[in-house]
């Protein structure tokens, strides 16, 4: 009996993984803020071109094989074991995950161990890249950095997800710090008056500047307790959490002298949050539900016409409960990946900026916002 | 520039930059299930309810996915029609709708694999494949096994354990049959299918997603699919990408007012929410499955079950008994010690779903080998 002639694709999916081309565009903004910086001494002797390939190749598997060459052998080595420590960390979560069969009780720790050490895996290749490529020779570090006292964000998003009927958002966030205290609220409002998000965050930082204590460093530690209300209205229902996270940035200029300007974010949390249902005539109790919350961000300082706190930075965020949500893949890995992002912040004048991102999960969320900042600012001109 | 193709121009260009229809190609698919044309006739399936599994000018194989299947030709010549039809009821007829009357069968009689030998005639023709009483609102019970996987060599013990329960109607399932959808697995899935005494009404699962496209629909039927059990109604749904395509969405909110006033049983792969949310088997987006929760508690949706985590959970969504039932094999959860099994419901079209049992296969396989 004769089989039946393949169908075919009826239509090809919209698959792409441009995630990539997104942040690719950021990155070469990034680029391009740096090749309009060239100057200044390197710190180092070798041809920056050939210890560039060779963080690639060997430098993929071997991180730090770029410094390497460049004679930078303690970069080198730091850089190899930070990749050490995050492929233990990988293999540690992945192999948990499957011993385990996924098992409830070990998911949530052997995923955070995963991304954890997946972004460490990915920030020493990085690192390792950036410092053979970057050749203001540490020149990023002349301009002191403090926190701002004051920063307010005001913009649009657009978010493109095919099952929810918004679009265009309005954007608009605050941030107060003092002393060691930061409180931001921040919403997110619906042209189309379909959603709306709230959300506060209130940290303590324990390591890292106050507003207005300048210095070389852009390292912190932040304990962040954050609560967040959203309502979806023609899909009746809405969400409440709270949440606690562990918010730290690691700036690379202690692996290294060349690493100056870029850094590493790192985020563990724990969030649980309430889902309520408004359907008429219907009661319908509410659901509880709980999130791992882990970020990875790899960045570097703009140089360039860009103040103090201008970066660009590519990061991974495992929150699954957000307008981008987790990110989607036609293959048999759905679900568990969290969104692929990129943001900009640059500020043109000392205390004017733009912010662009741009986030990819089972939705598209692209747009920007004007920063504002004010407080003790040491961002007299630009870097050289 | 008006507002839908500002925003049909706005999504288009955010939505080509990710991927955020996964099963969008698939869900189409779903729409060339059941249909066949042969130089003699063109045959559908209502509601693509069989997949067409081989079809010559004198004869046609059918893989059923649900217990009472209609059948619409269009017959250009006369001729006569062998009729294989797998995946059935033991107690399957055919009934001619036009003229009238049961088909004798040529072979199968209480089996799942069954045969019957018609002449067509030019025109529009009928036929119906249901078991006696289908239609009438009645009490009866289901299990529900899913994620085999790479267990296939040991899922004959699964089956054996099915087929010593008493009074089950079909076996339903909630996807990821093999470990990775190729065509030899879906093959060997059919083969071993052989010993279960029962018709396995099922959904794909990610497993099913290893080749693109699926080969699954081509074997098992649609992806996403509704009928009517004694009066009880069953949604399946393609969540295998961690969402459900807006396309199934759409077939979804039908599915659901068809079902409003009935008792009503919502399968599918991957649930909504993992009960488990650090752990995040559900969804991919939290706002999307509490969306769908929000869709089936107020369609009143009586029962929801799902697969893909390799474990037995029993749970509530917005009110809604829920059951994760991943017993088929594969690699299971270590800690919770439960291992392979399967789920049985006894329903009622007019009192809902009376009870819900875990059989554990491998404490069952034990105990009849003491015995």
């Amino acid at each position: 009996m004769a089989r039946l002639a393949d169908p075919g694709r009826t239509m090809v999916t919209r698959v792409s993984f441009a995630c990539v081309r997104a942040i690719a565009a950021l990155i070469l903004l990034s680029v391009t803020f740096q090749s309009a910086a060239a100057h200044a001494a390197e710190p180092v002797t070798r041809d920056r071109r050939v210890a560039a390939g060779l963080a690639i190749v060997p430098g993929a598997a071997l991180h730090g094989s770029g410094h390497y060459a460049l004679g930078q052998k303690k970069t080198a080595l730091a850089l190899l074991i930070t990749e050490g420590v995050g492929l233990a960390l990988l293999i540690g979560g992945v192999s948990t995950e499957l011993a385990s069969g996924n098992s409830r009780e070990l998911a949530g720790p052997a995923l955070a161990s995963t991304v954890l050490g997946s972004g460490l895996v990915l920030a020493s290749f990085g690192a390792d890249l950036y410092g053979t490529l970057a050749t203001d020779g540490g020149a990023v570090d002349l301009l002191p950095r403090a926190p701002p006292q004051l920063e307010s964000e005001f913009g649009y998003r657009y978010v493109a997800d095919p099952h929810f009927s918004y679009g265009h958002f309005v954007v608009e966030s605050l941030t107060l710090r003092q002393g060691d205290f930061r409180f931001t609220p921040s919403a997110w409002f619906a042209s189309n008056a379909s959603n709306v998000r709230y959300r506060v965050e209130a940290a303590y930082r324990m390591v890292g500047l106050e507003p207005g204590e300048l210095g070389k460093l852009d390292d912190h530690l932040e304990i962040v307790l954050g609560g967040m209300h959203q309502r979806y209205l023609p899909e009746r229902f809405q969400r409440s959490g709270l949440e606690l996270t562990l918010d730290t940035r690691f700036d690379f200029c202690h692996i290294g002298e060349t690493l100056r300007g870029s850094f590493i974010d790192l985020a563990l949390g724990y969030g649980v949050a309430k889902v309520t249902y408004d359907i008429q005539g219907v009661p319908v109790p509410a659901d509880t539900d709980d999130l791992l919350l882990a970020r990875v961000g790899l960045g570097v300082a703009l140089r360039g016409p860009a103040a103090a706190g201008s970066e660009a930075r590519v990061y991974y965020d495992h929150r699954h409960d957000d307008y981008a949500a987790g990110f989607l893949t036609p293959g048999r890995i759905s679900g568990v990946f969290g969104k692929f992002g990129a943001d900009l912040r640059w500020f043109f004048r000392p205390r004017l900026g733009l912010l662009l991102d741009a986030q990819v999960g089972s939705a598209v969320v692209a747009g920007f916002s004007l920063l504002l900042r004010e407080g003790k600012l040491r961002t007299q001109g630009a870097l050289p | 520039m008006s507002r839908r193709l500002e925003r049909m121009v706005w999504s288009s260009l955010f939505m080509t930059l990710g991927c955020t229809r996964p099963a969008e190609e698939r869900t189409r698919r779903d729409l060339d299930v059941g249909r066949a044309e042969s130089a003699a006739f063109d045959v559908e399936v209502t509601s693509g309810l069989a997949a067409v599994r081989g079809l010559s000018q004198k004869e046609l194989a059918l893989w059923l996915s649900a217990p009472s299947v209609e059948l619409s030709f269009l017959v250009r010549e006369t001729s006569p029609l062998e009729l294989h039809v797998e995946n059935a009821m033991a107690a399957l007829v055919l009934t001619d709708l036009d003229l009238g009357g049961v088909l004798p069968l040529t072979s199968g009689a209480d089996a799942t694999k069954k045969s019957w030998q018609l002449t067509l005639t030019p025109g529009s023709r009928h036929f119906r494949l249901a078991a006696p009483g289908a239609d009438e609102n009645g009490h009866f019970r289901f299990a529900l096994m899913s994620d085999v996987q790479e267990a296939i060599d040991r899922i004959e013990d699964v089956y054996r354990v099915i087929n010593a329960e008493p009074e089950l109607d079909f076996l339903l399932g909630a996807g990821d049959l093999t470990e990775g959808g190729e065509v030899d697995q879906l093959s060997r899935f059919q083969r071993e299918l052989a010993t279960l005494d029962l018709p396995y009404y099922t959904t794909l699962g990610n497993h099913e997603l290893g080749e693109r496209p699926p080969a699954y629909q081509d074997w098992f039927g649609r992806a996403n699919f509704q009928f009517v059990h004694r009066g009880v109604y069953f949604t399946l749904l393609d969540s295998a990408s961690a969402t459900i395509d807006p396309l199934a969405q759409d077939w979804l909110d039908t599915w659901l007012a068809n079902g409003r006033e009935a008792v009503h049983v919502v399968a599918m792969h991957i649930p909504p929410f993992d009960p488990v949310g650090t752990r995040n088997a559900g969804f991919a987006s939290r706002a999307e499955a509490a969306a769908l929760v929000a869709k089936l508690a107020e369609s009143g949706v009586d029962l929801t079950l799902y697969g893909h985590i390799h474990s037995h959970y029993s749970f509530r969504n917005a009110g809604i008994p829920a059951f994760i039932s991943g017993g088929g094999g594969a690699t299971p959860e270590r800690v919770d010690e439960i291992g392979r099994h399967f789920m049985v419901f006894e329903i009622d079209a007019k009192r809902g779903v009376l009870s819900s049992e875990v059989v554990r296969v491998d404490a069952r396989t034990q105990i009849d080998q003491n015995e």
